[in-house]
């Protein structure tokens, strides 16, 4: 059934074929029961027949005899036979063959002789007398080629004498007349044969081959049964019965024959009919499964198409006309083909619109910018400054609807362009454009338009607009809409209200990234160096410290500044692993300087990150312990602006592990009393911009002077960075400054010129360093 | 048409003693029965005496209950043959026998008419109108001659010694003309058995 591809064809097939199936049957159960009936009953008739023509024969043969024994008992003609009187008993002889209509009548002496058979020979008396002798008395008999039907009456004068013989002729005719007799239609014929000659038909002399044959094959299987015969005419059915004979060695038969196909005539317009029935009745199932089948799959091959049309994507309704099952899953189908296309669109408008203004997204545009020709086309990023502070002031809501009027005011300007959404502050819009030129005077026009207050309802709202704009198809591997982004920064950065994307400026963050991954080698290599830096106590008039410094002296980009590469590690998340080999190698270069009698407090810079780990402040605080070491961590007040709690308490921790905290660069950025409250360091450290340019008497002096007293007077130690003079050195000494560091005591230096600045100078002070106690 | 004679012969032939010579014929069947009414006739060579035949038995031929009594009778030649009538109905006694010819046309209870057989054979008689009843008169010229008895064995005494011609005739016999011939060598003292196995043919729907 795998065969069939349509529904219809395989419903058709097995329908008609069944019914086919079941004509075929009956039309063969009828066939073989009127054949078999019409068998049984030719044979009936012909077994019937049979016993007529036995009696027929009989009848036949009596009155043969009946006749001969009248002339055997006639006295006279006993007498003439007696006396030898030829021509008396030839004339009574003449007389009966006229009289009874018989083809032979003669007399066959006990001595052989014969009377009244001129043409006969002594031969033919002989082969007569033995018959005789041997007592036939009726029967089949053979004359000199002719075949008779004969009867012997002995003649009694008063002992045997001899026979009278009477004989009619086989021929056609007389078969004829049997024929008519018979209640059906049926053949009959004599066939003899000699010893095993053989047969012969005397009343049919045409008969011959097969025909022949085929009699003769049931003559010989004469059991009295009727049999089949295949002649050449068809089927007959036959019976043969055997006849007695004269002759010695001599055989008959009485075939009697009936064509089947005779027998199954009337059968036959029965059988064409039955036929013809049929045949109507598999057309008419053909037609009717065909349409039936048809109707139900008509509306199945629909949803079929459907739901390949469903599956491509496409429009796909099937036409509901019944109300079965078949239309009940057609009307489910189109009821669940709309809801497809329904959330598939509203999926699509959903992925392509930013929710909250409505407008479209970035998706958007980039599917826009796809299709459109990069040539002369430009992507303009429109940020709203202070948007932040714009938002916190008019809140969420208004602050997007503001977004949502800025780019509606972009389509009145740029109606042919399209503006999406790009973030919570920008917008990105698409420009076509001669010129890079004319693109940012295009755009600083846009920048003009858009700077107007916006209109909210009842509020009015002062917008500041930056624009950043880059070329579609310039070759860099940001994307155009990032491009436009940074040189939305970029322009901001410079103050300006409009900037194209400036690739130098950006750098390479790609670069960046390997930077990265050149440092985590470089702490192998030995290309990052320690580099110290000692401090001056100036109470003590002795280098108490030094601050462990990082140099990397990098194979192919030359000198690397810390300020670069521990940014770009505190971005990228590297920044623990520098701190972790930094402390490790400060540990270890504290031990050196102890072993060469110099016991001095390592300050180590800790990034503000750190102190949002409290993990790792504790493998600081063990790594530590376990060297034994005297560390200063020195932390900017930034440091603990992010999670001021968790940074004050990771502070606490390091400090309760016996560790100093050094406030760095204090007096720069944010510097905050709140911090200098809250931070419980040991040590604050003036940035060097006011250490610089100390005088006495200005400004600077007088903060110095001052954040030292306030240092002293919360329980803190004062160290000047920056320390490049003698005067300034001289200037920190009297204004109670503890320690100083700086170009002046010495510059940062390796471990082992350290060891060896230190050692001298022990017993006479360094040339070009001064000290001062 | 022959003349009816009737001839009554006395029987005064006594036993002859076997001075001469005997001849015992047992005469049997193919299946060894014994085979009665069989005519056993001497000829010896030295030829037969002269003279008229006279036999033992009577020269007559009845008919009672619709039979010829007795069925074979043996009759010199020339001899008158009384067919007297026993029973109720007539009788149409004929033979056509070559010779012998005679008719006896319808004659009643106690009715006898007589025959002379001329010829030396066998007439073979019937009634015209019992197909049933038939007989034999065996006409012989010699005086040795005797017929089998129940138990199918003849004996003729006082025979000449020396060669003889023995011919064993019966109606049913298998032979040409109904007859054998043997040789035999007669002694002239005691008894010559022979015994000889014969064919015999279906009586043809006769009572015989």
């Amino acid at each position: 059934m795998g065969r069939f591809v349509h529904l219809r064809t395989r419903l058709t097939v097995l329908y008609a074929g069944l019914f086919g199936f079941a004509v075929l049957l009956t039309a063969i159960a009828v066939f073989v029961s009127v054949s078999a009936n019409a068998r049984r009953q030719v044979q009936d008739e012909l077994t019937a027949g049979g016993a007529v023509f036995d009696q027929i024969w009989a009848l036949k043969s009596d009155q043969l005899a009946d006749g001969a024994r009248v002339l055997a008992r006639d006295f006279g003609f006993r007498a003439a036979l007696a006396s030898g009187d030829a021509p008396t008993v030839d004339s009574a002889l003449q007389n009966l063959r006229s009289r009874l209509a018989l083809d032979r009548a003669f007399f066959v002496g006990a001595d052989a002789r014969l009377t009244g058979a001129p043409e006969l020979d002594a031969a033919a008396g002989e082969a007569l007398w033995r018959a005789l002798d041997g007592g036939a008395d009726s029967g089949v008999l053979q004359l000199g080629g002719q075949t008779y039907q004969a009867v012997a009456e002995p003649v009694m004068a008063p002992d045997l004498i001899g026979w009278i013989v009477f004989a009619k002729s086989l021929n056609r005719a007389e078969m004829e007349s049997l024929e008519a007799l018979a209640a059906i239609p049926l053949s009959a014929t004599v066939l003899t044969r000699t010893g095993e000659h053989g047969w012969r038909s005397p009343d049919n002399p045409q008969l011959a081959g097969d025909d022949l044959a085929q009699l003769a094959g049931a003559a010989k299987s004469g059991n009295g049964k009727p049999t089949q015969l295949h002649g050449r005419q068809g089927e007959d059915i036959a019976l043969a019965k055997p006849l007695s004979v004269f002759g010695e060695g001599e055989q008959a038969v009485l075939v009697l024959r009936y064509p089947l196909k005779l027998a199954m005539a009337p059968y036959n317009a029965l059988m064409v009919s039955l036929m013809l029935v049929g045949l109507l009745g598999l057309a008419v199932m053909i037609a009717g499964s065909w349409f039936l089948a048809r109707s139900i799959t008509r509306p199945v091959s629909a949803l079929d198409e459907a739901v390949r049309r469903l599956r491509d994507g496409e429009d796909a309704k099937v036409e509901v006309s019944s109300h079965d099952e078949i239309g009940r899953l057609a009307l489910s189908f189109n009821v669940m083909a709309a809801g497809i296309r329904e959330r598939e669109s509203r999926i699509t408008a959903l992925a392509l619109t930013d929710q909250e203004t409505d407008l479209p997204n970035r998706r958007a545009l980039e599917a826009v910018l796809e299709k459109t020709p990069a040539d002369g086309l430009y992507v303009v990023a429109v940020g709203v400054d202070r948007f932040p502070q714009v938002r916190a002031a008019v809140g969420y809501g208004l602050a997007a609807a503001m977004l949502r009027q800025l780019g509606l005011r972009v389509g009145q300007t740029w109606p042919d362009s399209l503006c999406a959404r790009l973030s919570s502050e920008r917008l990105i819009v698409m420009l076509k454009a001669d010129s890079l030129e004319s693109a940012v005077s295009m755009t600083g026009q846009l920048v003009e338009d858009l700077s107007h207050p916006v209109q909210m309802g009842e509020q009015t709202i002062d917008v500041g607009i930056s624009a950043g704009l880059a070329r579609v198809s310039e070759d860099h591997p940001a994307s155009p809409i990032d491009r436009a982004g940074i040189a939305l920064d970029q322009a901001r950065g410079a103050h300006l209200p409009v900037a194209a994307f400036d690739a130098q400026a950006y750098g390479d963050p790609a670069s960046k990234l390997s930077l990265m991954s050149e440092m985590l080698r470089a702490f192998e290599d030995g290309s990052i160096q320690m580099a110290y830096q000692p401090k001056h106590d100036l109470r003590a008039g002795a280098i108490s410290g030094v601050e462990a410094l990082l140099r990397w002296k990098h194979p192919t980009r030359g000198f690397v500044s810390p300020d670069e590469f521990v940014e770009l590690a505190e971005e990228t998340g590297h920044i623990e692993a520098l701190t972790r080999w930094t402390l490790i190698k400060a540990l270890e270069d504290q031990k050196t300087f102890r072993d060469a009698g110099h016991d001095l407090l390592m300050s180590v810079n800790l990034s503000g990150r750190m102190l949002g780990n409290p993990v790792f402040a504790r493998e600081m605080i063990a790594l530590i312990g376990a060297a034994g070491g005297r560390i200063c961590l020195e932390i900017t007040e930034t440091a603990v602006i992010n999670n001021p709690e968790e940074a004050l308490g990771i502070i606490e921790s390091l400090r309760d592990a016996g560790i100093a905290i050094s406030i760095d660069d204090y007096g720069s950025g944010l510097s905050s009393l709140t911090y200098l409250k809250q931070i419980h360091a040991d040590e604050l450290k003036i940035d060097k911009a006011f250490i610089l340019t100390l005088d006495q008497g200005s400004r600077d002096a007088l903060l110095v002077k001052s954040t030292i007293d306030l240092a002293h007077s919360l329980g803190m130690k004062v160290v000047a960075e920056g320390v490049e003079t003698a005067a300034g050195l001289a200037l920190l000494g009297g204004m109670g400054c503890d320690i100083a560091q700086g170009y002046f005591i010495c510059r940062p230096r390796s471990l082992k010129e350290v060891i060896d600045f230190l050692s001298p100078a022990e017993t006479a002070p360094a040339q070009g360093d001064a000290r001062t106690a | 048409m022959m003349r009816l004679f009737l001839c009554l012969l006395t029987l005064m032939m006594a036993p002859m003693p076997a001075v001469a010579g005997d001849l015992v014929m047992t005469v049997r069947d193919a299946g060894g029965r014994a085979v009665p009414d069989a005519v056993v006739t001497v000829y010896p060579a030295s030829g037969t005496p002269k003279g008229p035949i006279r036999f033992s038995w009577p020269l007559t031929v009845a008919q009672q209950n619709l039979q010829f009594q007795p069925f074979v009778l043996i009759a010199p030649v020339g001899s008158a043959v009384a067919f007297p009538n026993r029973d109720k109905v007539q009788h149409h006694v004929y033979s056509f026998s070559a010779g012998n010819r005679f008719e006896l046309k319808l004659f009643g209870r106690d009715e006898s008419r007589s025959v002379t057989f001329k010829a030396v054979g066998v007439a073979a008689i019937g009634c015209n109108i019992h197909d049933g009843m038939i007989g034999y008169v065996k006409v012989v010229d010699t005086p040795y001659a005797i017929k089998t008895g129940a138990d199918g064995v003849a004996q003729l005494s006082g025979l000449p010694s020396g060669k003889a011609t023995v011919k064993i005739w019966h109606p049913y016999l298998r032979a040409p003309a109904n007859e054998l011939s043997r040789p035999v060598v007669l002694v002239a003292a005691g008894a010559v058995r022979q015994t000889v196995a014969v064919e015999l043919r279906q009586s043809a729907g006769h009572g015989h």
